[in-house]
């Protein structure tokens, strides 16, 4: 048979279909990708390199700034680990408050996901939605912490204020409406036949391989496997919360959006939960004068479960006022490298951003 | 931070099984679900590859790279992950700054390959037999790696930018607008000002 030429096709780093500053080259024989190759770079901010010049308090500044749709896991994971090396405790309702944020943070990133999934299909309606509603979230945010997408909130020793007056009830309220909507969202998106077609059998991880290829979070429980960080090595007060995984089989991208549908329903619950038993008390160990505040020498690995999958923190002190080193590892260093080339290979080009959003890319992870 | 027994016999039990393949390591437990093994450069692989076929740390977590230079070496840490036992092993390795070379890992775990990719682009380390694009995050690099300590940054900045053609004058914008506008700084405001 006549092998037909291969033509190369550059998608992003500005194309609606990209999530996010990055590039990926395709070679494409007619629709069919037969080579595709990751290029990140285009927001590479240096983030890691200025943490090691300033103190331990102004890198937790930084730190939120390196994932914009969901800040909070990051800000957590610092302030987690710099409390590991230095033995800090944190009162046990700072621990509640952290939860609750962690889990708001997380609604917030599935109802975005939502828009970015079934804008890739062509369903525009349903992001216009769950964008809006994401918006209800965000107001709750800049009730508590001030601001609507970076939230400098979760810091070393606690929480950087208590709840508000009458947060609560607005909190359950939103979760209220939130939950109603869930069966709208499944009328437009899951019952309908164009997303259904489109995302069955689409964008399949081997699950034999997904753990040792690196696959986390969603794209690795809708392979079948059982794994979430809450559960696996429980932070905060997860240990104490009710609450299921989301599960699939199918491997495929209608799994990873099944799982993510699963877990936000399950987000509102934990919400429920956490503002139901959520224990009055002190919300901030006090720590030193930032400018003075040193570290004792030592080295933390702290990971999160964020929207996305596991987002990990390799943090080094050497005894000084400032990090030695904070090495941050988001779910898409390895989902949008090494997995995505892997992946493509073979797939439709129209099913390429469908595949990139079931996978959670987010360039910012990959670069810092 | 989570209410658990301190029974740490799991992890326990790791260190005894790493020290009984490899006598010359030293490992320790950190805490609950955290070991740390510190191997000689030479070892590493053969432990990587232990970890993985024989005790199931099937998961690499993470490789980061810290640059101790006034020690003259630098700490690549494998973090890997145990998702049956849920145990993480961190490996440690010197390895020296001067030709900094290491095994290459991207046959154990193919996602090694950016991690590898990373470290050679911002530490200088390479790893023979590598097979990986140069290029990672920058582009035409042709100064030292920058995530080295003795990178000097500000210089870097100096030389690679210039202050807009006219505005030489605003590097403290305080300052300048105050000049410009001939008000004065108020007093509680001068002892932020860069010009004292």
């Amino acid at each position: 048979m006549k092998r037909e030429k291969a033509t190369t096709l550059y998608l992003g780093p500005q194309h609606p279909g990209i999530t996010g500053n990055m590039m990926v080259k395709l070679k494409v024989e007619g629709d069919t990708i037969v080579n595709s190759t990751t290029h990140v770079g285009y927001l590479h901010r240096g983030f890691e390199k200025l943490m090691e010049r300033r103190n331990w308090l102004q890198s937790f500044t930084i730190v939120c700034r390196i994932c914009v749709p969901e800040p909070d896991p990051n800000e957590e994971n610092y302030a987690r680990a710099v409390e590991e090396i230095e033995g800090r405790e944190v009162p046990e309702r700072a621990q509640w408050i952290r939860t609750l944020v962690l889990e708001l943070a997380r609604i917030g990133t599935y109802l975005l996901w939502f828009a970015g999934q079934s804008g890739s299909a062509g369903l525009y309606t349903m992001g216009q939605w769950s964008i809006g509603d994401r918006d209800y979230v965000l107001d709750l945010f800049e009730e508590l912490t001030g601001g609507r997408v970076y939230h400098m909130y979760i810091w070393p020793g606690g929480v950087r204020r208590d709840l508000p007056e009458g947060f609560e009830a607005k909190v359950l309220q939103t979760m209220d409406y939130l939950e109603k909507r869930l069966i709208q969202y499944d009328k437009l998106m899951f019952d309908n036949t164009i997303f259904q077609k489109r995302a069955m059998g689409v964008g399949w991880i081997d699950p034999e391989k997904a753990i040792e290829w690196g696959v986390v979070g969603a794209p690795l429980r809708a392979a079948g496997i059982a794994s979430d960080v809450r559960k696996d090595d429980p932070y905060e007060v997860y240990d104490q919360l009710d609450f299921e995984m989301g599960h699939a089989t199918t491997s495929d991208v209608w799994g990873r959006a099944q799982v993510r549908r699963f877990e936000l329903e399950q987000s509102i619950n934990l919400v429920r939960q956490i503002i139901e038993k959520m224990p009055k008390g002190e919300y901030y160990n006090r720590i030193p004068n930032p400018m003075k505040w040193v570290v004792p020498a030592g080295d933390a690995y702290v990971k999160t479960e964020s929207a996305r999958g596991e987002f990990g923190y390799y943090v080094v002190s050497d005894g000084t006022n400032k990090p030695r080193r904070v090495h941050i590892k988001g779910p898409a260093y390895v989902h949008a490298m090494t997995l995505l080339e892997d992946m493509l290979k073979g797939a439709n080009v129209s099913d390429v951003s469908f595949i990139m959003n079931s996978l959670g890319t987010c360039p910012p992870e990959i670069e810092r | 931070m989570t209410t658990e027994n301190n029974n740490l016999e799991r992890e326990e039990a790791v260190v005894v099984a790493l020290k009984a393949t490899f006598p010359d390591l030293t490992a320790r437990v950190k805490r609950i679900r955290r070991v740390e093994a510190s191997v000689s450069k030479a070892l590493t692989p053969s432990v990587l590859v232990h970890a993985k076929n024989v005790l199931g740390y099937k998961a690499l977590s993470h490789i980061s790279c810290v640059d101790w230079i006034e020690d003259e070496h630098f700490e690549l840490v494998y973090i890997l992950w145990n998702p049956d036992e849920k145990i993480q092993l961190l490996i440690k390795t010197l390895i020296s700054r001067e030709n900094a070379t290491m095994e290459n890992i991207d046959t154990i775990w193919r996602q090694a390959n950016t991690y590898q990719r990373e470290m050679r682009e911002m530490f200088g380390i390479e790893f023979p037999g590598f097979v990986g694009a140069k290029e990672f995050l920058l582009e035409d690099w042709d100064d030292m790696p920058p995530m080295r300590r003795d990178f000097d940054t500000k210089e870097f900045v100096k030389e690679a930018f210039f202050l807009r053609p006219g505005r030489e004058d605003a590097k403290d914008v305080r300052d300048t607008i105050a000049k410009r506008s001939k008000e004065e700084i108020p007093e509680f405001a001068k002892k932020y000002s860069r010009e004292k």
